[in-house]
């Protein structure tokens, strides 16, 4: 197994193995666990090959296998196939440790489930491998369009996994429209592209107005699918789903599909300076506004969701500022804390059998290893020094140093503060004080939930000590280095966890809490949508509906009932005798010779 | 007797097919016209063949073979018409009317 | 010359019997002009210089067709009666398309410079040889034909069992009365 494509189609196609036989065999399916260790076993694969890939490519390099499917008058249009390189084999890695993490924990997060609901499930997250890895592993944007639309059809069917809620799925709709509203950008940008370059490459030559247009576009569909202001809004309703698919699909991996996008096509990028000042103005307004949003909520898993736009804000900034090195090792970092995070969460929930804030409380005590996995995970998010979300954080402001006034510089320092404060406030609410009712009767987790979170908790500490050599292998430079950056950040982070613990401690200072959960009028990007739908939309619809009903069903009715009269007119002519018919060829015949000779 | 005087009579005998195809109304009829139609364009055939020196005989064997194929067919036609219809009058078969 | 006098004569036979043809109300008698009309075409055939052809136009149609269309009138015999009563009621039309018919083919015959030429015409043996040289595929393709046809001008009118024709007129004659309606 040293042929590193031989590698990444196993990678690829194992998890897609498992989902067709999933689909095709439903009493697997239907009895639920059998459909569970085959999911796990073909993300154990995918990660055995992932792993081996990172390995192989620090010593024999990138690979890369196309074949052409689609012809037009002889000449090749697209191409599917393997592209191996530093960015897809850690890409890879991570999705499929998270995945697997995720999938063993909700072996026991859905126990309760119906067994064809469970099997169900895994099939679902089986496809969702497959989907994800194909995006990763495309070697062209027409592929990585394939899997980007898999990869949101899965989260379409997973977020509204309990569809018969009604909440459920009107948010699996929701998540469906506002990501496909934003990937017509991406749809339209691939046309431009081939329109302007006869290719999908990731790294096609372009005129720098077309550049601009072309990245636009695809940014519009990264707004949409990494949640980003003002497209936002569909990520914390997408909280209905279970807790293990918010963690793997909604923190981790595909909402950060947006940026390993905008990493892979940074050729593309690099030649358009407007997109990128879009993109890092809009990434530092999201993350301070989504951490705004992230203080005051009171559903644990609400809070995540508002985090991770947050943080994918960061990311987008650090995009837009030309570093894809800085924005990617955020990624990396922040799918593994932020995995651990919603697990944990996950892994609260399922004891409490809610996921209100205040339903919780002083759970340290009944759930010591979920309590160490979130408050590791907690630490890494705001970026406490040593823990990895500090290394990539830091990445981050550090490549915004100067830019544009250093105010998204300054933007962002503010969002580190409030990332801690929520953090903090999050810890102090559901793990520490007086025992709620409802946690009186919590207890910790079992092995299958508790281990998946202490898996995760290693990378989400260790992990950013191996940015040199990530750096090294993506070609980029990387060191850690002493300045006004991490200093201000990291005592920003430790001021925002103090903080969080005076407000929040022991003794609650109840004025200042309340004067923030006031805050929760923020939530107006929301209405200002609901309104934009309700008054625009609609209204276009129907005077859409309108002009169909009236002026194009009416032609079509016209059509028809014109036809009808003009064969009940005609119908005389066909009287059924042949004879008649005869005299008609044969006059016919005649005519025909006489104007034979008229010519 | 010239060609011309061939093509002529043939003509005349096409069209009395034709007057035959278009006035009967007995099915039977209507395959005895066709066979005069036919036996007109045999008779050009053979007539090119005599007076333009055109390879046209072996045509008019084929014309026979396939001419007979047609009657037997359409015999059976008429069989079939006089069991459904209990008729040999074409005008009994009339599911074209609009 | 006699054999231009007998080919003129046979021509005015062939229209004659032909216009009976059409014309007799009586099938039989019908079909037996149309045999009359036949046989004088083989003559005119045998005049052409096509003395096989003649041969043949006696022994298939006098003979095989003729004989036949007699038997086939005589098995649906039964309404000759009404059929001769039925009246011709598209006379006129018929014989100004026919008239139409006839008009076109002489202006085309007498505008056409028609070719000539003294070309000796084939005889009998030239004429086997080119069937089975030339037209081999043709021939091979003809025979074809004919069993098709016999097949399937058996299977078109063969007579069913009488369980059939129960059921026949159980099923299928009433849709067909409908459809007639």
């Amino acid at each position: 197994m040293n042929d590193p494509l031989l590698l990444a189609a196993v990678a690829l196609l194992v998890p897609l193995a498992a989902a067709l036989l999933l689909v095709v065999a439903p009493p697997l399916r239907h009895r639920g666990t059998p459909a569970a260790w085959i999911c796990i076993a073909a993300s154990l694969a995918s990660l055995a090959a992932a792993v081996r890939l990172v390995a192989l490519h620090a010593q024999l390099g990138g690979a890369r296998w196309t074949t052409t499917w689609l012809f037009a008058a002889a000449k090749p249009i697209a191409s599917v196939g393997l592209c191996v390189d530093a960015v897809s084999t850690a890409m890879l890695a991570v999705v499929t440790l998270v995945a697997l993490c995720v999938q063993v924990f909700s072996v026991a997060y859905m126990h309760d489930e119906s067994p064809r609901g469970f099997g169900r499930y895994f099939a679902l997250h089986a496809l969702f491998l497959f989907s994800m890895n194909l995006l990763v592993i495309a070697p062209n944007l027409l592929q990585a369009f394939a899997g980007w639309e898999l990869v949101g059809l899965t989260s379409y069917l997973l977020i509204g996994f309990w569809f018969a809620k009604p909440s459920a799925a009107r948010a699996a709709v929701k998540a469906f429209w506002m990501t496909k509203l934003a990937d017509m950008g991406f749809l339209f940008g691939l046309l431009w592209l081939f329109v302007a370059s006869g290719g999908f490459e990731w790294s096609a030559k372009l005129d720098p107005t077309v550049a601009t247009g072309v990245t636009l576009l695809l940014f519009v569909a990264v707004v949409g699918k990494s949640a980003q202001f003002p497209l936002h809004v569909w990520l914390p309703d997408a909280m209905e789903g279970p807790t293990p698919v918010s963690a793997l699909l909604h923190a981790a991996t595909m909402v950060a599909a947006g940026v390993f996008l905008v990493v892979r096509a940074d050729p593309l990028f690099a030649q358009a300076p407007l997109t990128r000042e879009t993109m890092l103005w809009i990434g530092s307004t999201t993350a301070v506004f989504a951490a705004c949003l992230a203080l005051v909520q009171r559903d644990i898993k609400k809070v995540l969701a508002y985090s991770t736009c947050s943080q994918l804000g960061y990311m987008v900034a650090a995009l837009g500022a030309g570093s894809a090195f800085a924005g990617f090792f955020h990624l990396g970092m922040h799918a593994f804390f932020k995995a651990l995070l919603f697990l944990a969460a996950g892994s609260v929930i399922h004891a409490v059998h809610s996921n209100e804030l205040s339903d919780m409380g002083g759970l340290r005590r009944k759930m010591p290893v979920t309590t160490f996995a979130f408050v590791i995970g907690a630490l890494s998010l705001a970026g406490i020094p040593g823990f990895a979300g500090f290394f990539s954080k830091d990445l981050v402001l550090a490549s915004l140093e100067g830019r544009a006034g250093w105010i998204p510089w300054g933007l962002l320092m503010g969002a580190a503060f409030l990332t801690a404060f929520y953090m903090g406030r999050t810890v102090c609410l559901a793990f520490f004080g007086k025992l709620s009712p409802k946690s009186e009767h919590a207890h910790e987790a079992p092995l299958a939930m508790s281990v998946p979170l202490l898996v995760l908790a290693v990378p989400s500490v260790i992990a950013g000590f191996f940015g040199a050599e990530f750096a090294h292998s993506l070609g980029a430079h990387y060191e850690v280095h002493l300045g006004l950056t991490p200093i201000v950040a990291s005592s920003l982070a430790v001021a925002g966890f103090v903080a969080a613990l005076v407000v929040f401690g022991r003794r609650r200072d109840a004025s200042v809490a309340s004067a923030i959960e006031r805050l929760d009028r923020a939530s107006f990007v929301d209405r200002g949508w609901e309104a934009l739908y309700r008054r625009v939309l609609l209204g276009l619809s129907d005077v859409l509906g309108w002009i169909d009903r009236y002026v194009i069903d009416g032609l079509m009715n016209l059509t028809g009932y014109a036809t009808l009269e003009a064969g009940s007119a005609v119908r005389g002519a066909q009287t059924g005798r042949m004879r008649h018919y005869l005299v008609a060829v044969v006059v016919g015949a005649i005519l025909l010779a006489m104007l034979g000779w008229a010519r | 007797m010239t060609l011309v005087h061939c093509l002529l009579l043939a003509a005349a005998l096409f069209s009395l097919g034709v007057y035959g195809l278009l006035t009967r109304k007995q099915a039977v009829a209507l395959l005895l016209s066709i066979e005069l139609m036919v036996n007109a364009a045999n008779l050009v055939l053979v007539a090119f063949a005599k007076f333009a020196g055109a390879p046209t005989q072996p045509i008019v064997l084929f014309t026979l073979a396939i001419t007979v194929a047609e009657v037997a067919v359409g015999l059976a036609l008429v069989m079939l018409l006089y069991r459904r219809y209990d008729d040999t009058l074409l005008d009994a078969a009339s599911e074209m009317k609009g | 010359m006699i054999g231009d006098a007998l080919a003129w004569i046979l021509g005015a036979a062939v229209v004659i019997s032909g216009v009976f043809v059409v014309a007799s109300r009586d099938l039989v008698h019908a079909v037996l002009w149309l045999a009359l009309a036949l046989l004088c075409t083989a003559g005119l055939y045998a005049y052409l210089d096509a003395p096989f052809l003649a041969g043949v136009q006696v022994l298939t149609y006098v003979g095989g067709v003729a004989t036949l269309m007699v038997f086939g009138v005589m098995v649906t015999r039964r309404h000759a009666a009404a059929a001769a009563e039925a009246g011709n009621d598209s006379n006129v039309v018929g014989a100004v398309v026919a008239l139409g018919v006839f008009a076109v083919l002489a202006i085309a015959i007498l505008k056409t410079d028609l070719p000539t030429s003294t070309a000796p015409t084939p005889d009998t043996a030239e004429l086997g040889r080119t069937l089975l040289d030339d037209y081999l595929l043709a021939f091979e393709a003809v025979s074809l034909l004919l069993l098709a046809a016999v097949v399937g001008a058996v299977v078109i009118a063969r007579r069913r069992d009488v369980e059939a024709r129960t059921q026949d007129d159980a099923t299928l004659l009433p849709t067909m009365r409908t459809g007639a309606d």
